[in-house]
């Protein structure tokens, strides 16, 4: 229905009547690349990395409890898994 | 550093540091363990006088006779002979056979049993002192295994109190854990109710695009998953564009920091279709649509229409037009004119259907001079409804095939036309002559090097010169002088 309305107001004749698909023009997706340095900064992260330094230097233990409470939230915020997961059970080894 | 480390790459440093953390928190209980043992130490021997006086200025030692008194205390007067102050002289005497095992244990141990051999309102004052020490052990395992090994059990008040963030913190953790999966399915539920209802066969992306899918349009999943809150849709093989992207951003259900985050801040579900047009098939359009406030920072911040447009005051003569709430940001009142027509009003951007319909409604934005890779772009930004609602927007994901078709046969007037490829060249010509400063400012900055080269080797030259020069005259001197000899010898 929303097809008709579409082809009927842009085409104002013969256009319901083609298929708008081309086959023949079909380019498959290439994923922008993108350099580490554009991807939004990772507060998590950051403030994990605060805190564990604060609750080590510091010996807050309060301070290393919500480092891991952000780490854990950097980890779940993680984007294209398949990137990290080679690294990440490096980490955890 | 850490601002560097911040950013996603070393995200697997950032694990290893926080496994080093755990290591030293728990490194650090034993230090802590320590301190307060000294600490109590020296509470005991304040209380106990005659304990100095007997033992001298040992105060490494009083302790030890205590651990062996608490492991001892089957036998209760024992104990309650602590409570006066000269109890722990007599004893170190009477059992020393006792002491040599029991002052082996660990620290941590020895630290427990001598607060349960205190009585009770020395132990109260105690205990809170204590406390950070004692919590210290991360591990709520390890907390069960050293509460189980003393054989009399601590009141449960006291150990709430005693562990605290620990409890709190592992909790959370919980929480966070079982809303991570909880989330990632509702999300999961609203991009795939998505994909089912427009993307499926039949449906009306399978109607416009021959590829949908970001793989070979065989046998791959619809949706790209990115993130888990980023799904993307790619579909390609249509008239007047090279391909569409459909990127759904959820809001960060899986995340539970965000949400609390989020009632204070609230977040909709937002899809964004950009369809990148063919070269050829797009003409001199720039438009954009969006509510008042919206479009507003739209005109500001988007390059292109701070540019080329600006936002339109009234609406062409003798026409409806969109809803109050909206307003167009273009280049020529002609455009906007052309691309807003009847049946678009009739479908979202009327008065009456937009009070339908308006809630799903974001913004349009196309642009023949967007800044990024293509230059020719549409994009369409709507909120996306619940999963069950999906339907709601079936008008609105009606747009995205009818704006290809109407872009791609637009052809403007040669009037406007004019005005437009003068804005165009008038553009082109400040981006060529920024570039060509810019060049020429990078082919200074070369000259000037080189220069700088040329002039260095210039002076390590003349040096090699002036050393030759000076060679050359030295042997000539040489030369004068030796036929001097020679005429001499001769």
């Amino acid at each position: 229905m929303k097809e008709a309305t579409s082809s009927g107001g842009g085409g104002g004749g013969g256009a319901g009547v083609n298929d708008p698909r081309q086959p023949s023009t079909a380019r498959q997706y290439t994923p922008p690349k993108l350099s580490p340095q554009d991807l939004p900064i990772d507060y998590a992260g950051f403030l994990a990395v605060v805190f564990g330094v604060l609750g080590v230097m510091l010996r807050y233990k309060v301070c290393s409890w919500i480092a891991i409470i952000f780490c854990a939230q950097s980890l779940v915020n993680m984007k294209n898994f398949e990137n990290d997961l080679k690294q990440l059970s490096m980490a955890f080894m | 550093m850490a601002t560097a480390s911040s950013i996603r790459p070393p995200r697997a440093a950032l694990v290893l540091l926080l496994l080093a953390l755990s290591f030293s928190l728990t490194l650090a209980a034993h230090f802590e363990g320590f301190g307060s043992d000294d600490l109590h130490s020296a509470h005991a021997d304040a209380a106990s006088a005659d304990d100095e006086d007997d033992e001298g200025l040992d105060v490494e030692l009083p302790p030890p006779p205590r651990i062996s008194l608490s492991t001892s205390t089957p036998s209760p007067p024992v104990t309650t002979t602590t409570t006066t102050t000269s109890a722990p002289n007599p004893n170190p005497d009477p059992n020393p056979t006792l002491t040599p095992p029991n002052s082996t244990p660990t620290l941590d141990l020895w630290d427990e049993d001598e607060f349960e051999g205190i009585p009770v309102p020395e132990a109260a004052s105690s205990d809170e002192s204590s406390t950070p020490a004692e919590a210290a052990p991360s591990d709520p395992a390890a907390d069960a295994a050293a509460e189980a090994a003393p054989a009399p059990p601590r009141r449960p008040a006291e150990l709430l109190r005693a562990y605290t963030v620990e409890i709190a913190c592992v909790s959370f953790l919980i929480c966070f854990l079982l809303n991570y999966f909880t989330g990632k399915r509702q999300n999961e539920a609203i991009a795939l109710a998505w994909a089912t209802r427009f993307a499926t066969r039949d449906s009306i992306f399978d109607k416009n695009f021959s590829l949908l899918g970001t793989g070979d349009g065989k046998d791959t999943p619809l949706l790209m998953k990115e993130g888990q809150d980023v799904f993307k849709f790619y579909a390609s093989g249509r008239r007047y564009c090279q391909g569409m992207l459909a990127t759904m951003e959820m809001r960060a259900r899986h995340d539970l920091l965000s949400k609390l985050v989020e009632l204070v801040f609230p977040r909709k579900d937002t899809i964004t279709f950009e369809v990148v047009m063919n070269e050829e098939a797009m003409d001199h359009v720039m438009l954009a649509v969006a509510r008042k406030k919206a479009a507003k920072t739209m005109q500001k911040e988007e390059r292109d229409l701070q540019k080329f447009a600006g936002v339109l005051t009234s609406a062409p003569a003798g026409r409806r037009w969109v809803a109050d709430e909206l307003a167009v940001v273009a280049e020529s009142k002609e455009v906007a004119g052309d691309m807003i027509t009847e049946a678009v009003l009739d479908q979202v951007l009327g008065d009456k259907a937009f009070e339908k319909f308006g809630k799903w409604f974001i913004s349009l934005h196309f642009s023949d001079q967007l800044a990024g890779s293509y230059k020719k772009v549409l994009s369409f930004k709507f909120v996306l409804p619940d999963a069950s609602n999906m339907a709601e927007m079936t008008r609105l994901v009606a747009l995205v095939p009818y704006y290809i078709d109407l872009v791609g046969r637009y052809k403007l007037s040669n009037h406007a036309r004019s005005k437009t490829e003068a804005a165009r060249t008038k553009a082109a010509q400040e981006a060529f002559r920024e570039q060509q400063g810019l060049r020429q400012e990078a082919l200074q900055r070369k000259k000037a090097e080189k220069k700088k080269l040329m002039e260095e080797a210039e002076a390590k030259l003349s040096a090699e010169a002036l050393r030759k020069k000076e060679e050359k005259e030295r042997a000539r001197q040489m030369k004068k002088s030796m036929p001097k000899v020679k005429m001499l010898r001769s």
